[in-house]
């Protein structure tokens, strides 16, 4: 028992879900829903699709290149059984697991930061631009005109007597 | 060879569905079109086409007859003479001959008439010539219809002879009417010849096949022979006799010892003597048949039959030279010897030893399917205990396979740990480093401020679309003056945008301008002012100049309503205006001009 990939999104095909196409020249292709499948049969590159991870890591928004990433490979040569060897790595996996997850999260945390400073940019050229939308511009002047009248008028009156 | 070929005689057809196969194949074969402005090579050669393809298939089946229907001459005479005994060979050649003949004259009518077509010079006259050329071919083939019945006849008679090899091992019973032949070739062979106590049961040749030493040997079943001469001899009798001359075998002249068939042993004995001529050059048995005593004796004498054939085909094989070179070809080739030193076969060991094991029947190990016999519906198939492990006592573990998602299978390495290790400690070099640090930034207040008011500025933005979107687009556009602006509205909006409106009520929007004052009645009007003003209003209206009283003015009313009543009635607008809304109607022009009033459209 095995947990392929799917060709086209790259998500898990558990046993017994999904299509596997063999293609005249020996290439198995396995999806893991119609989806995928009709879009590769609709000749759809899915390094293109946006939604697939293919996508995703081409255009460098999630993790490629990493350590963590190197320990699950698909490897040809099998090993003889062996227990000890067998619940080492089952301990070493969930090690594995977890800092390959905190790495990607931390990959893409980054990447959205300098949208933050956009964000600023952003907030104060629209207050400068559109202010108008929400205050008048001449909005308290009139009150502060009144308070310098009268308040001149009171130096008149001062400078009188 | 001859023997096989005749099952294999095409059908011959009786006269009528000749011509009417021919002529119907003609007429579906060949172009059918034809007109009489066409070009006269072209009808002419469409005439011909037909006259030639008539003949073209004549010829063809009649040849195809006359081949496949055997040549007396060159059958092996057995066959030869056995025709001429059932079907007479005069008449057989003379059915040939005269198909033969046919066929020529047909080629010759065909040849003849094509020629004549050259110089037809119309449709009709070709047409004509062709009737002509075509119905004289069917004539000549119904003249024929007698020799087609009975070649068909022959054909069927043909292929129903039994298929006597004359060259192989043969063994040919003969002898009186009822005397056991057909009982015997029952009992030797597969055959199932008719056994009845009638005389002459046997009317022709059967043939039954019997296995000894290897070999395959024909048994032939005749008819019974009377004892008079050849010449008073019937047809069925004569088949036997023609057997009896041709076959190459072995005969077993059959006696009936009992007398049962009604003739006594003297009897049988003259005809023996009388057909002995027959017998020249062939091993011969006498068999005393239907002496129930003497089974034993019956069956020695029929291997002695066969013995003695066999060595009498060996003796005239050997006369000839043919063995000679037989035997020149075949050579034993044996090593000479080189020394004294003993040379056996080499034999490996294993072999040896498998073979006594064969032959002791050594104990096997214990199998799968032993197992499984003896453990019954508890059995599972358990192919682990075959591992080749390290440690052999894990070989029952049951092995995880996949784990949230993953395949363990891709994570074994054996140096897995020392990979585990390196990633760790870069792990914790990068914590150091801060790298996973969370990033708090405060912002300060003005900061937060603006944030704040851009929002706000965003949502006034989304609200001004949207009513925006709301607005009738389709309808009048009518000028912002149009519509009155309510006092408490425009207030309400400058609050919002942030001035003070608290004491508006002598500001110029807050009194009541002209434009907004109710229509007065025109009786009760207040003089005007100034001088242009009065002038205008001691002018009377337009509608009333030139009225003289109300009278009138009722009348003018009236005249003026039904002079647009028209109008209104077909939606003008005015009296200029002259648009049509449809030039063409379609309910009007389309169709065709049927009865009734076409004058107008």
């Amino acid at each position: 028992m095995r947990i392929e990939k799917c060709y086209f999104c790259s998500a898990p095909v558990y046993p017994g879900h999904g299509m596997m196409f063999v293609r005249n020249d020996c290439k198995v292709f396995r999806f893991c829903r119609s989806k995928c499948h009709k879009n590769f049969k609709k000749k759809r590159n899915p390094r293109k699709t946006r939604w697939t991870k293919a996508f995703r890591k081409s255009a460098g928004k999630e993790l490629t290149l990493d350590n963590s990433l190197e320990f699950e490979k698909r490897r040809n040569i099998p090993v003889k059984y062996n227990r000890e060897l067998w619940s080492k790595t089952m301990e070493a996996m969930k090690k594995v697991e977890a800092i390959k997850n905190k790495r990607q999260a931390r990959f893409i945390m980054n990447r959205l930061k300098s949208g933050k400073e956009l964000e600023k940019a952003a907030a104060i050229s629209e207050v400068k631009k559109n202010i108008h939308l929400i205050r008048a511009p001449h909005a308290g002047q009139a009150k502060q005109l009144e308070d310098k009248m009268v308040q001149k008028l009171a130096e008149d009156v001062e400078m009188d007597e | 060879m001859a023997l096989y070929n005749f099952k294999k005689i095409m059908v011959v057809p009786t006269a009528k569905d000749f011509i009417d196969i021919t002529l119907s194949k003609t007429q579906r074969k060949t172009p059918t079109v034809i007109h009489k402005h066409y070009q006269i090579h072209r009808i002419r050669h469409f005439y011909m086409r037909k006259v030639k393809f008539t003949q073209q298939n004549y010829h063809d089946r009649l040849s195809q007859i006359l081949t496949d229907f055997p040549k007396l001459d060159d059958v092996h005479p057995f066959y030869a003479d056995l025709m001429n005994v059932l079907y007479d060979k005069d008449h057989f050649k003379l059915a040939l001959g005269q198909i033969n003949i046919a066929k020529n004259l047909i080629d010759n009518v065909a040849k003849d008439y094509v020629r004549l077509m050259k110089y037809g010079d119309s449709l009709y006259r070709c047409k004509q010539l062709k009737r002509a050329a075509l119905g004289r071919m069917c004539t000549i083939l119904k003249r024929q219809k007698q020799s087609l019945e009975y070649l068909e006849q022959v054909r069927q008679h043909l292929s129903r002879l039994p298929t006597i090899d004359p060259n192989t091992r043969t063994l040919l019973l003969c002898g009186y009417p009822n005397v056991g032949k057909s009982s015997f070739i029952n009992k030797v062979t597969r055959a199932d010849v008719e056994v009845q106590p009638y005389a002459f049961t046997t009317k022709s040749l059967f043939v039954g096949h019997m296995d000894y030493k290897y070999l395959r040997w024909q048994v032939v079943d005749t008819p019974g022979i009377l004892d008079h001469p050849l010449e008073e001899r019937n047809t069925i009798e004569m088949q036997a006799i023609t057997a009896l001359a041709h076959l190459r075998a072995a005969v077993l002249y059959v006696m009936d010892v009992s007398e049962q068939c009604g003739h006594a042993l003297s009897q049988q004995l003259e005809l023996f003597n009388n057909i002995r001529p027959l017998f020249a050059n062939k091993p011969l048995i006498v068999m005393a048949n239907k002496c129930d005593v003497r089974k034993i004796s019956e069956l020695s004498e029929e291997n002695q039959a066969c013995d003695r054939l066999l060595a009498h085909r060996v003796d005239t094989k050997m006369k000839t030279k043919k063995v000679h070179d037989v035997l020149n070809r075949l050579h034993l080739a044996v090593p000479t010897k080189r020394d004294q030193k003993e040379r056996p076969p080499f034999i490996p060991e294993g072999a040896l030893l498998r073979r006594k094991a064969v032959e002791m029947d050594a104990p096997k190990r214990k199998l799968e399917r032993d197992l499984e016999v003896e453990l019954g519906d508890d059995y599972t198939l358990n192919l682990q205990k075959y591992w080749d492990l390290m440690n052999p006592e894990e070989k029952q573990d049951k092995i995880p396979e996949v784990w949230e998602g993953h395949n363990i299978a891709d994570y074994i390495d054996p140096e897995i740990m020392k990979r585990l290790e390196d990633l760790e400690r870069e792990e914790e070099l990068r914590e150091k480093a801060g790298e996973y640090d969370s990033e708090e930034e405060s912002e300060d207040e003005e900061m937060q401020e603006i944030r704040q008011l851009a929002s706000q500025i965003r949502e006034k933005r989304k609200l001004k679309i949207l009513t925006s979107k709301e607005k009738d687009t389709q309808g009048p556009r009518m000028p912002r003056t149009a519509k009155k602006v309510e006092r408490a509205t425009l207030e309400k909006e400058m609050a919002d945008l942030g001035l003070d409106m608290t004491d508006k009520d002598d500001s110029h929007y807050a009194l009541r301008s002209r434009s907004l004052v109710r229509k007065r009645k025109r009786e009760v009007s207040v003089p005007p002012m100034s001088r242009t003003r009065s002038q205008s209003t001691s002018r009377p209206p337009r509608d009333q100049s030139g009225v003289r009283d109300a009278k009138m003015l009722k009348k003018v009313k009236t005249m003026m309503k039904s002079s647009q009543k028209e109008m209104n009635r077909q939606g003008k607008k005015g009296e200029s205006d002259r648009h049509v809304f449809d030039v063409k109607p379609k309910h009007l022009l389309a169709g065709k001009r049927k009865s009734g009033s076409t004058s107008r459209r």
